[in-house]
């Protein structure tokens, strides 16, 4: 794993908004192939950690590289960086006005300059791979969410990225349609993609992961193999939370902290 | 009728009373009596030999005929024209109030609040005679006259519309096609303005059919017979020796009709059409 650089170098990143601060000094590398993921309570920072590493957020203080690129740089072309870096939201967010099958071309056309052919034939390739390659003409209101959340999947990585983010891609969905969307993920993990998947899924990334990273309080109070942090957690934080998430019936409000 | 609010139901006294639905059956029937009886009142107050000859006077709708199509055609035209302007610097002022430029922002709200505040005639009598006599700029056409003086007006009220509806579609939209790679123009051009049309589309309707009304003030120009639009045609009747009195009125608002009614029914169609693909 270290023969290659690694895909996302993060240093001492802070973040605030105003006097609020999110993140307060997170250390954190992903190598080629590898698949992280975040998990941590909600407010916890993760999301903003995740969203730093394309700069839909911007980084108060701190560096970071991706793809050998600075993008904490005030004068980087994040636009060149983010072709590289697909993203997939909690919300879906397709184009509305778009096809299933124009919202996976219209970057690749716009931003990369593909002729309308290649665009739609690698769209399809795409669509086909996450199973929803019938559903080209259909417009994103007509797909139930985990279709949707699939075309998304499909959109983003029709830009041939060389790492993908999740930003807790299951969390709107309806419990039976999880699994669809998890799938597609977990086989885009052993077809070798490089992913940061913020998530609360704990199966998911107890089977997928390579490495756990929990956030909380703005920076990161453990991480491991899956097999460590979510089987064997060492921190009292780790703990607390994941007894809470794995069985939220026992935790009760007057047993936090 | 007072006794059918359900306010007054809880405070009335408790005896055996109707049921709600009998109570406005009752409703129902006194309000259709009343109507008719206002109806039947109307009807016999007007003289109806007057209106024959003074608002629906045949002969006098026949001579108004032969000018109709020209003024027809000019009103459709005047329209486009105006519209035009209207929604390329509506688009460009409302792109600019939501610019990260101060200056931008700070001219465009002028522009609007000046605009929207100013009698539309005013400015149209002002680029039809006043621009000319200041800056000695000869406008030949009444089209380039009416595209400007009122395409310049309605942006004002097109660009307030269009904000609206740019700032109405969701913000993951634009952070979906940025992490996508592209820029904030290509954004804006390829997802955000194309969602914000379809957005705006009922309140644009309403523009151009005030639009449409509001060619009625190139009268203002002091036009040739070529040039006359519909509204026109009705005033010239109205003193005309032929008499009918107000029967070209009518007729030419009929014409307006038939213009702004089908626009309405073409914008419903697209809504539902873009209702399909959203919902």
């Amino acid at each position: 794993m270290n023969a290659t650089p690694p895909v996302v170098q993060i240093r001492d990143l802070h973040k605030s908004y105003g006097p609020r601060e999110v993140l307060t000094g997170v250390d954190l590398t992903v190598a080629q192939g590898e698949v992280v993921c975040i998990i941590g309570p909600s407010g916890s920072g993760k999301s903003t950690l995740l969203r730093c590493v394309n700069q839909l957020e911007t980084a108060t203080a701190g560096s970071i590289v991706v793809l050998d690129t600075e993008i904490t740089d005030p004068d980087v072309d994040i636009d060149v960086v983010r072709t590289h870096v697909g993203m997939v939201f909690q919300g879906f967010n397709l184009f509305a006005h778009l096809t299933v099958l124009e919202n996976c071309a219209i970057a690749q056309r716009k931003v990369l300059k593909r002729s309308k052919d290649e665009a739609e034939r690698i769209a399809l390739q795409n669509l086909e791979r996450v199973g929803l390659g019938d559903r080209g003409a259909a417009h994103p209101a007509q797909l139930s969410g985990g279709q949707q959340q699939r075309v998304a999947i499909a959109r983003a990585l029709s830009m041939d990225p060389q790492l993908m983010l999740f930003d807790e891609p299951t969390s709107a969905l309806d419990p039976e349609l999880v699994g669809d969307v998890l799938a597609v993920m977990r086989e885009l993990a052993e077809g070798g993609m490089t992913m940061m998947v913020v998530t609360h899924e704990m199966a998911f990334a107890r089977e997928v992961a390579d490495r756990v990273v929990f956030i909380d309080g703005g920076v990161i109070v453990e991480q491991g193999p899956p097999t460590e942090v979510i089987g064997n957690p060492q921190e009292p934080r780790t703990r607390l939370f994941l007894e809470r998430v794995l069985d939220p019936t026992r935790a009760h409000p007057r047993d936090k902290d | 009728m007072a006794s059918t609010t359900p306010a007054a139901a809880r405070t009335a006294p408790a005896r055996a009373r109707l049921s709600p639905r009998r109570r406005a059956l009752i409703s129902r029937v006194v309000q259709y009596a009343v109507l008719f009886v206002v109806l039947g009142i109307a009807a016999l107050a007007i003289d109806w030999d007057n209106v024959g000859t003074n608002i629906f006077n045949p002969e006098a709708a026949r001579a108004v005929l032969p000018q109709l199509p020209r003024a027809f055609l000019n009103t459709v035209t005047y329209t486009i024209a105006a519209f035009a302007v209207g929604i390329a610097l509506g688009t460009l002022l409302a792109l600019m109030r939501l610019s990260s430029v101060g200056l931008y922002r700070a001219i465009a709200t002028a522009y609007v609040e000046f605009f929207r505040g100013i009698p539309a005639l005013l400015f149209v009598l002002t680029v039809g005679f006043g621009v000319p006599f200041a800056f000695g700029v000869q406008f030949d056409s009444v089209v380039t006259k009416v595209a400007i003086g009122l395409g310049m007006v309605s942006a004002a009220y097109i660009a307030e519309t269009l904000r609206a509806g740019l700032q109405a579609v969701p913000k993951g939209q634009v952070e979906a096609a940025r992490s996508l790679g592209m820029s904030h123009t290509r954004t804006m051009v390829t997802i955000v303005i194309p969602q914000a049309f379809r957005i705006v589309l009922p309140p644009m309707t309403n523009e151009v059919i005030l639009l449409t009304k509001d060619t009625a003030l190139v009268f203002g120009l002091g036009l040739t017979a070529a040039d006359f639009e519909l509204t026109k045609i009705g005033s010239n009747a109205l003193s005309s020796p032929a008499g009918g009195g107000m029967t070209a009125l009518f007729v030419v608002g009929f014409c307006y009709l038939i213009i702004t009614i089908p626009l309405g029914y073409l914008a419903r169609r697209l809504e539902a059409k873009g209702a399909r693909s959203r919902a």
